[in-house]
């Protein structure tokens, strides 16, 4: 038990590890999908955007995919009966600075298969641009707008992108980014002002607003599957 | 009365018995200055026994302000019984815990609503001086935002350091005399939602502590200024 468990911990072992002048975190590389049926049937069934393959931490799968058909895959492993990633865990990005691609992360899970994979897709940074998949997962809603917020990543057709951490007229930028100094742009003086200039009612919509209401009256959230259909 | 009880003890602390005869009193030489000081005495008296806090808890801070709250340090023996959760009703802001610029206006707004006489506890390092997080979110310190009374420090404090500070709040409003309300209530609507600081007094205030991040002083540099990274540095 003790020995299945650590297999494949040799990367964990040597320590985090500099991969020096190399500007592909995936490498290119493709580790032995072995145990992990979706990857394999990924690669067989999108070869062509499938663009690497690693695996992490002993058990954590990784694929790299054509950020262009990012919402095609997504919705074909949520779909097939084989896989039914029905759980989107998290979505996140990286920025790993010097002008190298941000790379935005979808974490998802098989509550069927009791089965992880995580889906990356890299983005240049002058087209920080990628689909929306509101559409499969509702829970995608708040993390693309987090994502959005905080790396300046544009999702195409997400019903409802606004800020969500920062405030709602924030105009210093995208705080996580490398490019991001860590006070803020503005001096802590303007920073102040502009904060006490801020109406706390403007950071939500009309619906938000609802919520404090009687429930038999609010009007659902726009972007919400219910809301919209 | 027998020794010691508590009418003993009122009498031997009520001040300005006596007469006047060295300053003059209201009523001419001689008179007793017994009036204006007792009404003095007895204000203070009672609002520093009845202070209700409103608690502006946001992180670990709030979690040992719970604590003074409850039966092991009880609060309530100092005069705090009541825990006011609406600013209407309350007399010390206690801000305990780090506060974002996002939530900066709702701090302001929570205090302009707090009506006079009002006190102000910065509770912690973070709310005091925006502690570790010297960051692009993080107001330094409230006392950019609103008039603070007493600063407690500690990370979090522990609940004497509370009740210690909420005491030196008592001591304050002991010497409180009515002959100077309007200076120590003094209060410009026109400042209300404004910063309480100045340009000046906010770049004093928020200076960073050493340097780790390789960013000038106080982070206005232009965009794209910034020293390049080693390579080898890199992820």
């Amino acid at each position: 038990m003790l020995d299945e468990t650590k297999t494949g911990l040799d990367t964990v072992e040597g320590g985090p590890q500099l991969s020096g002048k190399s500007t592909d975190s995936s490498g290119g590389k493709m580790d032995d999908p072995d145990g992990h049926p979706s990857v394999i049937a990924l690669l067989s069934q999108f070869g062509d955007a499938v663009s690497g393959h690693r695996v992490f931490a002993g058990t954590q799968h990784v694929v790299w995919i054509d950020s262009a058909c990012n919402l095609e895959i997504l919705r074909w492993l949520r779909e097939q009966q084989d896989h039914q990633y029905d759980m989107i865990s998290d979505i996140t990005a990286v920025d790993y600075g010097a002008g190298r691609p941000i790379e935005v992360v979808y974490q998802l899970f098989s509550t069927v298969y009791k089965r992880a994979l995580r889906v990356r897709c890299k983005l240049p940074l002058d087209g920080l641009e990628i689909d929306s998949i509101v559409e499969l997962w509702s829970a995608a809603n708040w993390l693309e707008r987090e994502v959005y917020d905080l790396f300046g990543v544009t999702f195409r057709k997400h019903p409802d992108l606004r800020r969500i951490l920062m405030p709602h007229d924030y105009e210093e930028g995208h705080p996580l980014r490398k490019d991001f100094p860590l006070r803020g742009r503005f001096s802590r003086a303007e920073q102040t002002r502009r904060a006490l200039d801020q109406s706390v009612e403007h950071s939500y919509i009309a619906e938000e607003m609802d919520l404090g209401r009687d429930p038999q009256q609010a009007t659902p959230i726009i972007g919400t599957k219910d809301g919209d259909e | 009365m027998e020794e010691g009880g508590a009418r003993m003890g009122l009498k031997d602390a009520l001040p300005g018995g006596g007469t006047s005869s060295v300053t003059g009193g209201m009523f001419g030489d001689g008179s007793p200055t017994f009036l204006t000081s007792k009404i003095d005495w007895i204000i203070n008296w009672s609002r520093r026994n009845s202070l209700w806090p409103m608690p502006f808890g946001t992180a670990c801070c709030a979690i040992e302000m719970m604590a003074s709250a409850a039966s092991n340090y009880d609060l309530a023996r100092f005069g705090m019984e009541r825990m006011s959760f609406s600013p209407r009703q309350a007399d010390v802001l206690i801000c305990a815990g780090r506060v974002p610029y996002k939530l900066a206006p709702v701090l302001r707004r929570i205090w302009d609503q707090m009506p006079q006489p009002k006190w102000c506890v910065s509770m912690g390092a973070c709310a005091s001086s925006g502690g570790v997080f010297d960051v692009y979110s993080m107001v330094q310190g409230i006392d950019t935002i609103i008039p603070v009374d007493v600063y407690v420090p500690g990370c979090p404090p522990r609940p004497e350091g509370l009740i210690y500070g909420l005491m030196m709040i008592q001591e304050k409003i002991r010497e409180e005399s009515l002959s100077r309300h309007f200076e120590h209530r003094a209060e410009d609507p026109s400042s209300v939602a404004r910063p309480h600081a100045n340009d000046a007094q906010v770049i004093g205030l928020t200076g960073p502590f050493g340097n780790s991040t390789q960013q000038e002083e106080l982070s206005n540099k232009e965009p794209g200024t910034r020293g390049e990274l080693p390579e080898e540095l890199l992820p």
